[in-house]
C-alpha cells in the first residue's frame, strides 16, 4: 500500500535531513553547469578522478563532523595528516614493511587524538585552544622525523602500499573511492545506531544535561577525537601512496576543508545537529567545484574565492531555512 | 520501627570556603510527599544535588533503603533508585522526546541501540501521564510547559522509589499542575518517596504530608503538614514574620503615560489596546503562552510589529529596536535576569554603567571614573543593593539583588515606563516582598509600571489594575478592587476555538 510512501516520509523527517536535501538540490545544478561547460566534466574518466579526489576530504570531513557534532572543533586534522604522511614514509624509506608502518603510524597518529580528547574534557582546555596546541606540535612531528627534508621515494617495495590506497581499482572504483566508503558506512552506523553515537549529539546538544543523565563525557568527547585522528592517519597514508613520498607540509589546511565539508552538509559548528549524509554531499560539493573549475580554466586562486564564497552562503542560507522554520514554528503554535 | 528510605545525617558542604550545608540532617519515608522549603540560597537544591550524585559531600553519613552509601555520581544514583527533576530544564534540545528519556541508559541490542523498543516504552509512559506528545518530537520544538512534563517522564521511567522534584511547577500552567499533582499521588499510592521543593507555598496542601525547613544552610525542624500553617512555615523560613505579603501602597492616579492602539505582532499579540497611567502598576495576567511576554517584547521593540501605535505622554513614538524604547524612556526587566538582564561575569558597576555611558564619558569616549562612580553610588543607595563591592561580579548577587540591579541600571535614565516580566519567578518569599517594595517605589515617582505574573495572588495582591490575555488577545480588564481569582481565570481562558493546545 502507501508503505513506500511511508519510507520516504520516514526518510526526510529524519533529523537533519533537510538541510542535506537542500544542499543536494545545490550540487545537481553545479554539476550540470560544469558539464556544459566543458563536457569532459562528465566522461567516465573524469568522474573517476573526481570521485577520488572527493574521497579525502569526505573521510577528514566524517572526522570532523565528529567532532563537531560533540560541540567542539579538531584544528589538528592537518597536521595529524601530514604527520601521518612523514611517519609512513619516512619508516618505508628505512625498510620497514609498509603493514608495520602503517600500525606504527597508526598508533601515533590516535595518540594525538587521545591527548586532544583528554585536554578539552578533562582538562577543560578550549577545543580551539588546545587542538590549535596540538597542530603545532603535530606539525612538528611532521618535520623533525626525517631530519626536517622530505624523504626519498618509498621505493619499488611499497608498490603494494600504494595501490592498496590510491592508485589500485576494484570491480571499477578506485580503491581510495573504496576506502571513503568504508569508513562512511562504519562510522555513520556509529553515530546513528549505537549508543556512542547518540551520547555524542547529546553531549553537544547541552552537556549539563547528559552529565546528569549519566553519559560520560570525557569517554565519549575523546572518542569523538579519535575518530578524527583515525580519519586524518587514513588521509595522510593515501597522500603518501599519491605521490610515493613523505612532503611535510602535506595535509596543509586541511582541518578547515574538513569544516567546510561539515558545515556545507549541514553539521552545525554548535554542536548537537548534522548527518554524515551531508558530509558527503559536503565534500562532494567541495570536489565538484575544484574539478569544475579546474576543467573550466580558472585559476587556482579563483577557485579558492568561489569555495570560500559557497561555504560562507551555504551557513547564512542554512541559518536563514532554520529561522524561518522557527517562525513558522512560532506561528502554527496555538 | 521506622520506613525511612533515606536517612541524611549531618551532610556539611562548603564551595570555595563558604558553607552552603552546615550539619544538615532530613529523612523520607516511602509513600510520603516531603517538601522542603527555605529561601533562595538556603541549600535545599545543594542537599538534593548531593543526594542525586551531582555534588560530593564534604562530611556526614548518607543511608539509602537502610545501607550505608559512599559517594554517589548521577549513574550511582540512578541505580540506587533517586531520580531528580532538576529546576534548570536539562534536555537535548536537539534530540527527540525518547531519545531525552533513555538518555544515558540506552536499551540496546547486540551494540545496537533498539530505537523501536525505547520508542515503545516512551509512549507507555506518556500515556500514562497523560501528556499528549509523540515520542519523536524534538523537544527543542515543544514549549517549555511540555519540556517540563518530559522532564517528569524521565524521571518517572527509571523507576525511581525516591523522586526528588526541584520546582517542578515553576512553568506549568494549572491544568498541567493538576495533573502532575495527580500523578505525584498516584507515585505515592505505589511507595515512592518524593521530596517536593517549590516556592509556591500554596500548592502545597494538595500533596504535601511533611515538611522540613532549612535556612542559611542549617536544618531547622520538619513538622507534620497538618500540625502547622503557611505563616508559621514562613516564619521558619525566614527566621522573622513577614508582616504584609503584598504591600500595597495607595497612589493617586495621575495623567496618562502609555497609550498603545491597535498592537499587531505574529498570532500570539493580537490587537493590543491598553494604556497606563502615571502613579499605577498594571498586572498582565494569563496562562503560560497566553502572549504575554510578547506584547511586553512587541512594544519594547524586540519582536517587530505588524501594526499599532504607541503613544507616550500624548506625542506618537516609533519603537523598531530597543534602542529606541530605551531613549524613549521605556525599559524593560525580562523574566531570565541572568540570560537577557545582566552581563553576570562583569561587575556590578560595569553593569549599572552600561546603558548610561554616554553620560559619563567626556567627548572623547573616554570614561569619567569620578562621575561613573558618583551614578553607581546613587544607584545602589537609591535601591538598597546589598552587595559585598561594586567590583564583584553580578553574578554574586542573590536573585531579588540581581532584579533590582536590572531595573536600577535603567532608572538612573529617568525613564517613564518600566515593564517587568515575571519579576519574582523562583525568589523567595522575603526577597519578593522586596521586589514589591521596588515597584511600590516606582509607581511613588510616577512612573508606569506595568508587569507581567503568573502567580494570580500576586497580580491580585499588587497591581490596581489587571489585563487578562489569552491567545495573543485582551480578553478582559479588571479593576483590582472587583478582581477574583475566578474572574481573571474565567478570562484567561476564553478561547477562540475549542481546540485542544497540542504540542507541536
Amino acid at each position: 500500500m502507501d508503505n513506500k510512501d511511508n519510507f520516504i516520509k520516514r526518510i526526510v523527517k529524519t533529523r537533519g535531513m533537510g538541510q542535506v536535501i537542500t544542499v543536494a538540490f545545490g550540487l545537481i545544478p553545479l554539476c550540470i553547469v560544469f558539464g556544459i561547460l566543458n563536457p569532459i566534466f562528465f566522461s567516465g574518466q573524469n568522474i573517476g578522478n573526481l570521485l577520488r579526489q572527493i574521497a579525502p576530504i569526505l573521510i577528514i570531513g566524517i572526522g570532523q563532523s565528529y567532532v563537531l557534532i560533540t560541540g567542539n572543533i579538531d584544528l589538528s586534522i592537518g597536521s595529524v595528516v601530514g604527520m601521518s604522511c612523514m611517519i609512513s614514509a619516512t619508516l618505508m624509506t628505512k625498510g620497514v614493511n609498509p603493514l608495520t608502518a602503517i600500525i606504527i603510524t597508526l598508533i601515533t597518529c590516535l595518540t594525538i587524538g587521545i591527548i586532544n580528547g583528554t585536554l578539552v574534557s578533562i582538562c577543560k582546555l578550549p577545543p580551539f585552544i588546545a587542538t590549535l596546541g596540538t597542530m603545532t606540535i603535530a606539525r612538528g612531528i611532521a618535520q623533525i622525523v626525517n631530519n626536517n627534508y622530505n624523504t626519498d621515494s618509498i621505493g619499488e617495495g611499497a608498490r603494494g602500499f600504494r595501490d592498496f590506497f590510491y592508485y589500485g581499482k576494484t570491480i571499477g572504483l578506485y580503491n581510495t573511492v573504496w576506502i571513503a566508503i568504508a569508513i562512511w558506512v562504519v562510522f555513520n552506523f556509529i553515530l546513528s545506531k549505537t549508543r556512542t553515537g547518540r551520547h555524542i549529539y547529546a553531549i553537544g546538544s547541552n552537556i549539563e544535561a547528559s552529565k546528569l543523565s549519566g553519559v560520560n563525557i570525557s569517554a565519549t568527547t575523546t572518542k569523538a577525537y579519535l575518530v578524527s585522528s583515525f580519519c586524518s592517519c587514513t588521509v595522510g597514508l593515501i597522500i603518501c601512496a599519491t605521490s610515493g613520498m613523505g612532503t611535510m607540509d602535506a595535509g596543509n589546511s586541511y582541518e578547515m576543508y574538513a569544516v567546510a565539508a561539515s558545515v556545507i552538509g549541514g553539521v552545525s559548528t554548535l554542536g548537537g545537529q548534522g548527518i554524515l549524509l551531508g558530509t558527503i554531499i559536503g565534500a562532494s560539493i567541495w570536489g565538484v567545484l575544484q574539478n569544475g573549475l579546474q576543467f573550466a580554466g580558472a585559476p587556482v586562486a579563483i577557485r579558492n574565492i568561489v569555495i570560500g564564497i559557497i561555504v560562507v552562503v551555504s551557513v547564512l542560507l542554512d541559518v536563514v531555512i532554520r529561522t524561518g522554520t522557527f517562525r513558522f514554528r512560532k506561528l502554527s503554535k496555538p | 520501627m521506622d520506613n525511612y528510605i533515606v536517612k541524611a545525617k549531618h551532610i556539611s558542604k562548603s564551595f570555595s570556603g563558604v558553607m552552603a550545608l552546615d550539619d544538615v540532617s532530613f529523612n523520607l519515608k516511602s509513600g510520603e510527599v516531603l517538601a522542603l522549603l527555605g529561601e533562595n540560597g538556603a541549600g535545599k537544591s545543594t542537599l538534593m544535588k548531593i543526594l542525586s550524585g551531582v555534588y560530593t559531600r564534604d562530611e556526614g553519613e548518607l543511608e539509602i533503603f537502610g545501607k550505608q552509601v559512599g559517594n554517589i555520581t548521577p549513574k550511582k544514583a540512578q541505580e540506587l533508585g533517586i531520580a531528580i527533576i532538576h529546576q534548570e530544564l536539562n534536555m537535548c534540545a536537539h534530540l527527540t522526546v525518547m531519545e531525552n528519556i533513555f538518555l544515558g541508559r540506552e536499551i540496546q541490542n547486540a551494540g545496537v541501540l533498539s530505537n523501536h523498543e525505547m520508542t515503545k516504552q516512551t509512549q507507555k509512559i506518556l500515556d500514562q501521564l497523560g501528556i499528549d506528545i509523540s515520542p519523536d518530537t524534538i523537544v527543542g520544538t515543544l514549549s517549555v510547559s511540555k519540556q517540563q512534563m518530559v522532564e517528569v517522564a524521565k524521571a518517572i521511567s527509571t523507576n525511581a522509589k525516591i523522586l526528588i522534584m526541584d520546582e517542578p511547577t515553576s512553568a506549568l500552567t494549572s491544568r498541567e499542575i493538576d495533573e502532575l499533582f495527580t500523578i505525584i499521588r498516584k507515585l505515592k499510592n505505589d511507595g515512592c518517596g518524593i521530596v517536593y521543593i517549590s516556592h509556591r507555598l500554596e500548592e502545597l496542601k494538595h500533596i504535601v504530608d511533611r515538611v522540613t525547613i532549612l535556612r542559611d544552610g542549617k536544618y531547622i525542624t520538619s513538622l507534620d503538614f497538618k500540625e502547622t500553617s503557611l505563616p508559621e512555615i514562613i516564619s521558619y523560613m525566614v527566621g522573622r514574620e513577614i508582616k504584609e505579603k503584598f504591600p500595597r501602597v495607595e497612589c493617586k492616579r495621575g495623567k496618562k503615560i502609555l497609550e498603545v492602539k491597535n498592537l499587531n505582532a505574529g498570532p500570539m499579540v493580537r490587537d493590543i489596546n491598553l494604556d497606563l497611567y502615571e502613579g499605577e502598576i498594571v498586572g498582565i495576567a494569563g496562562l503560560v503562552g497566553a502572549g504575554r511576554t510578547e506584547t511586553t517584547r512587541a512594544i519594547f521593540g524586540v519582536d517587530q510589529k505588524q501594526s499599532g501605535e504607541i503613544i507616550l505622554d500624548g506625542k506618537p513614538i516609533t519603537i523598531n529596536k530597543p534602542m529606541d524604547a530605551i531613549r524613549a524612556g521605556i525599559v524593560l526587566a525580562p523574566e531570565d535576569r541572568r540570560k537577557d538582564g545582566l552581563c553576570i561575569r562583569l561587575s556590578i558597576r560595569e553593569n549599572l554603567t552600561l546603558p548610561n555611558l554616554d553620560r559619563i564619558i567626556n567627548k572623547f569616549g573616554v570614561v569619567n571614573k569620578n562621575k561613573e562612580k558618583k551614578l553607581v553610588e546613587e544607584a545602589i543607595d537609591n535601591f538598597q543593593i546589598k552587595l559585598a563591592s561594586m567590583e564583584a561580579n553580578a553574578d554574586s548577587l542573590s536573585g531579588g539583588n540581581q532584579q533590582k540591579l536590572v531595573v536600577s541600571k535603567w532608572l538612573a535614565r529617568k525613564s517613564r515606563v518600566v515593564i517587568f516580566d515575571e519579576p519574582t519567578r523562583g525568589i523567595d518569599v522575603a526577597v519578593k516582598v522586596e521586589i514589591y517594595n521596588l515597584m511600590n517605589h516606582l509607581k511613588q515617582q510616577g512612573i508606569g509600571v506595568l508587569f507581567v505574573s503568573s502567580e494570580l495572588p500576586e497580580i491580585l495582591g499588587i497591581s490596581d489594575r489587571i489585563i487578562v490575555m489569552c491567545e495573543g488577545r485582551i480578553t478582559g480588564e479588571l479593576n483590582v478592587k472587583e478582581a477574583s481569582q475566578d474572574k481573571i481565570l474565567e478570562y484567561a481562558t476564553r478561547f477562540e476555538t475549542k481546540k485542544e493546545a497540542v504540542g507541536l
